[in-house]
């Protein structure tokens, strides 16, 4: 501590304070609410794959042929690959220990690279893995209705612009969050 | 259980020693009143929690300080992404026009608001350092808490001094109550 505080730093802490107090029940109270709220988010994010799952079972069950079939279980094993990848994703957010191991610059920078580094490149974890059921899809509208090509050519020209657009809007914010990083490297060398 | 009871010992502890600075940081990091109760709240929640992992690598203090910023921080960068705020480094605060001095720095009150304006204004690692520096921390706990280092510190508390100068040219006005929780 400095021996004399400036005037400055005088009123800034004689300012008046409400005295604010937690009990250790209230506390706990509290901690338990936050860890619920995250098991509940899990819950539903699992929720949401499996329904998504089921209704593809169900399609997959009442296919026309093995083609379709084989397309639905492609896309069942891909939403189960994404969930995984998405529950790991967010459980790797910070816990608060860690922000008590680490100095504000560290925190921040981790943060903003984790966050980062989940979006700059979607197509492994995210894209990619639903390709497949497209293609076995393609082959199978195609053998279902030959010489039908105009609506399967008109979905995979909506798929592959969507996929693009996904790519092209995470690759800007992971831009956006490579410049607050370099912006706390400049921060940390003095810049 | 005795890793719970040491967690609840180092709480009630910071609560009580660090308790009124943590109610200066909430302020500074968020002006609506009813978030900064919920802000201060997540603070001590964050803090009961961080201490099941606390290694005594560091001082408590530097622990309680970095829980806390990162904390604030955080909600920080959370309210900026909903309301669009833009925020400043201390360079850009340097080139500030003077303060109304004569009239801002007669009225305590009037003093204290225009510093958490500026305060508010800064990015979370300048306003990190600024705040430690005004609770009257060392640059070493300053360099400890924020992860900068101490060269990068003294030069932070060089500027901030500059612009606390010049916006407080004649300082606060010396009268009105201490606070009711002083550490």
């Amino acid at each position: 501590m400095t021996e004399h505080p400036n005037p400055v730093q005088e009123l800034w802490q004689s300012q008046p304070v409400e005295g604010t107090k937690m009990s250790l029940e209230e506390i706990r109270r509290r901690a338990g609410k936050f860890e619920r709220r995250i098991i509940w988010r899990n819950r539903r994010e699992t929720l949401a794959c499996l329904l998504t799952c089921v209704m593809f079972a169900y399609f997959m069950v009442g296919a026309p042929s093995l083609w379709f079939r084989i397309s639905y279980a492609l896309f069942i094993a891909a939403m189960i690959w994404v969930a995984i990848q998405l529950h790991r994703k967010a459980s790797a957010r910070s816990l608060p220990a860690e922000m008590g191991a680490y100095g504000a610059l560290q925190f921040f920078r981790g943060e903003l690279e984790r966050q980062r580094d989940s979006i700059r490149n979607v197509w492994p974890w995210y894209l990619v893995p639903t390709i497949p059921g497209y293609i076995v899809l393609n082959i199978a509208w195609v053998t279902a209705r030959p010489g039908h090509w105009l609506p399967v050519v008109g979905f995979d020209v909506f798929v592959i612009a969507l996929f693009i657009g996904i790519w092209k809007l995470n690759l800007w914010g992971s831009r956006c969050l490579q410049r607050k990083i370099d912006e706390l490297n400049a921060a940390a060398n003095g810049l | 259980m005795a890793v719970a009871s040491e967690q609840d010992e180092l709480y009630q502890e910071a609560a009580q020693t660090h308790g009124a600075a943590l109610e200066r940081l909430a302020r500074a990091y968020e002006a609506d009143a009813e978030l900064r109760r919920d802000l201060l709240q997540e603070i001590h929640v964050a803090l009961w929690r961080s201490f099941s992992g606390f290694d005594r690598r560091c001082s408590l203090r530097t622990w309680i300080y970095r829980v806390a910023h990162n904390v604030a921080a955080s909600h920080v960068l959370r309210e900026r992404r909903a309301h669009a705020q833009t925020l400043v480094g201390l360079e850009e605060l340097e080139q500030l026009p003077d303060a109304n001095s004569g009239q801002a720095a007669a009225d305590r009150s009037h003093a204290l608001n225009r510093l958490l304006e500026l305060i508010q204004r800064l990015k979370p690692l300048d306003r990190n350092v600024i705040l430690a520096y005004l609770e009257g921390m060392d640059a070493a706990s300053i360099a400890e808490i924020s992860g900068l280092s101490s060269g990068n510190v003294a030069t932070k508390i060089h500027r901030i001094k500059q612009v606390l100068a010049r916006q407080f040219q004649h300082g606060p006005a010396p009268t009105g109550p201490a606070g009711e929780a002083h550490d």
